[in-house]
């Protein structure tokens, strides 16, 4: 059974000012398994880089090159695509089976919000019926499912197998939908980048 | 008007139709299937049969017509947009016993009876009801999802697929269409006997057709 996400780590990145012992190099350590340099250049700002520098999405790509990295634009741009989804979902005419009523619309667009602020990866939706929409996560063969009524939502976890387990809440618990998600992810840390230089990017295990 | 109970090993086919608008990347297209409420509350769904389905060409061509009607029905309204234009992309496979193992799935108790019966639904002989009951005060939206997560481990392919009349689409949605759990469709009838199937097909087809069309001039 996968283990449930507990911990939520701040991954610093080492931002050093002109004035420091920018020259020295810092040599791998060896617990860590990469290793990087101080690179002292010009700019305000140093940045620890390898190689050459860049944005800081480059340094965490080359040291988890095996760990998504998504960027906090392709992570709103998905949500945005996600809401355009659901706005469709209640306008259609004609292909009556992919409509869903409009309170279903709003506690829909309600979770995906409180998801986004969350910063859990964007589901992709089906449904069966007007009464409910699903948000869909898979990591290859495992599914995670949390299907959302108007006052209801269940959360899925099925392995190709079997459904592994099943949680029903009320609609009081809308309001912190990912807390209702250990498996939002695949269990995998992903990272996040900010454009800005000044925020620090997250590291979720 | 139905033939009687669908044997076990025999296979099932889900097309998937989708209004070409919906971009594969937010929806899961394959998860799709439309479980309606019934007056009796049963969930009702719908499938196709391979006995009158016999060769993946038959599977395609009637996914065409489903598309091609729909889209008819909707010019008809005069509520037909391009944007939303069904297209046909593919279909899944399942066994009849998979459908019926509902009822004894693990996580799965609100199931009381599962079953795919034959029923000639529209003048389609190849339409098969996928019908469920429910026991009394069953979550029913939750429930359905579970029923969609244990069908879709089940099921095998996709069997890819462009109608004519789709062609002009570029890229093609059935592309993106996923593989299950249970991978590949593999069509593990002998030679002959799928030379019977399509035998049988033809004899049962064209006494259909004349019947249906002698029911219809009535």
């Amino acid at each position: 059974m996968r283990a449930l996400w507990t911990t939520v780590y701040h991954q610093a990145m080492v931002i050093l000012g002109s004035t420091s012992e920018s020259s020295a190099d810092i040599s791998s350590d060896p617990a860590r398994s990469y290793s990087y340099t101080v690179h002292s250049g010009s700019s305000e700002f140093d940045f620890v880089e390898i190689p050459p520098i860049r944005s800081e999405s480059r340094v965490l790509k080359t040291c988890f090159s095996s760990v998504p990295v998504i960027e906090q634009w392709e992570l709103s741009q998905k949500y945005q695509e996600l809401g355009e989804a659901l706005s469709e979902m209640i306008t259609l005419e004609g292909a009556d089976e992919w409509r869903i009523e409009p309170s279903v619309y709003h506690a829909a667009s309600y979770v995906a919000a409180k998801l986004m602020e969350d910063l859990v990866p964007a589901p992709q939706i089906f449904t069966h019926g007007p009464e409910s929409v699903v948000f869909n996560w898979s990591d290859h063969d495992d599914n995670l499912y949390l299907t959302i009524s108007a006052n209801e939502i269940s959360a899925l976890i099925s392995s190709p197998q079997r459904i592994t387990r099943r949680m029903d809440y009320s609609g009081n618990q809308l309001l912190n939908p990912s807390h209702l998600l250990p498996f939002a992810h695949s269990g995998r840390p992903i990272i996040l980048i900010s454009r800005s230089d000044t925020d620090l990017p997250e590291f979720i295990e | 008007m139905g033939c009687g109970r669908i044997p076990d090993g025999d296979s099932l086919f889900r097309h998937c139709i989708h209004p070409v608008s919906f971009s594969r990347k937010t929806f899961a297209l394959e998860k799709f299937i439309h479980l309606r409420r019934e007056s009796d509350d049963s969930l009702l769904g719908s499938l196709v049969w391979e006995r009158f389905v016999p060769t993946v060409r038959h599977v395609h061509k009637r996914g065409c017509e489903m598309a091609h009607q729909r889209n008819e029905k909707e010019r008809a309204r005069g509520t037909f947009k391009e944007k939303y234009r069904s297209v046909y992309c593919g279909a899944y496979e399942l066994k009849a016993n998979s459908v019926r193992a509902l009822v004894s799935a693990e996580n799965l108790d609100e199931v009381s009876s599962a079953d795919v019966i034959h029923h000639i639904e529209g003048g389609e002989i190849a339409h098969t009801d996928l019908r469920i009951f429910l026991k009394p005060g069953s979550h029913v939206e939750a429930t359905k999802t579970a029923i969609v997560a244990s069908l879709w481990n089940a099921f095998s392919g996709p069997l890819f697929h462009k109608c004519v009349c789709d062609l002009d689409i570029d890229p093609h949605p059935s592309i993106n269409l996923p593989r299950p759990p249970a991978g590949e469709y593999s069509d593990e009838r002998s030679w002959l006997l799928r030379l019977w199937c399509l035998i049988r097909f033809q004899i049962c087809y064209r006494f259909w057709r004349i019947f249906y069309e002698a029911q219809s001039n009535i």
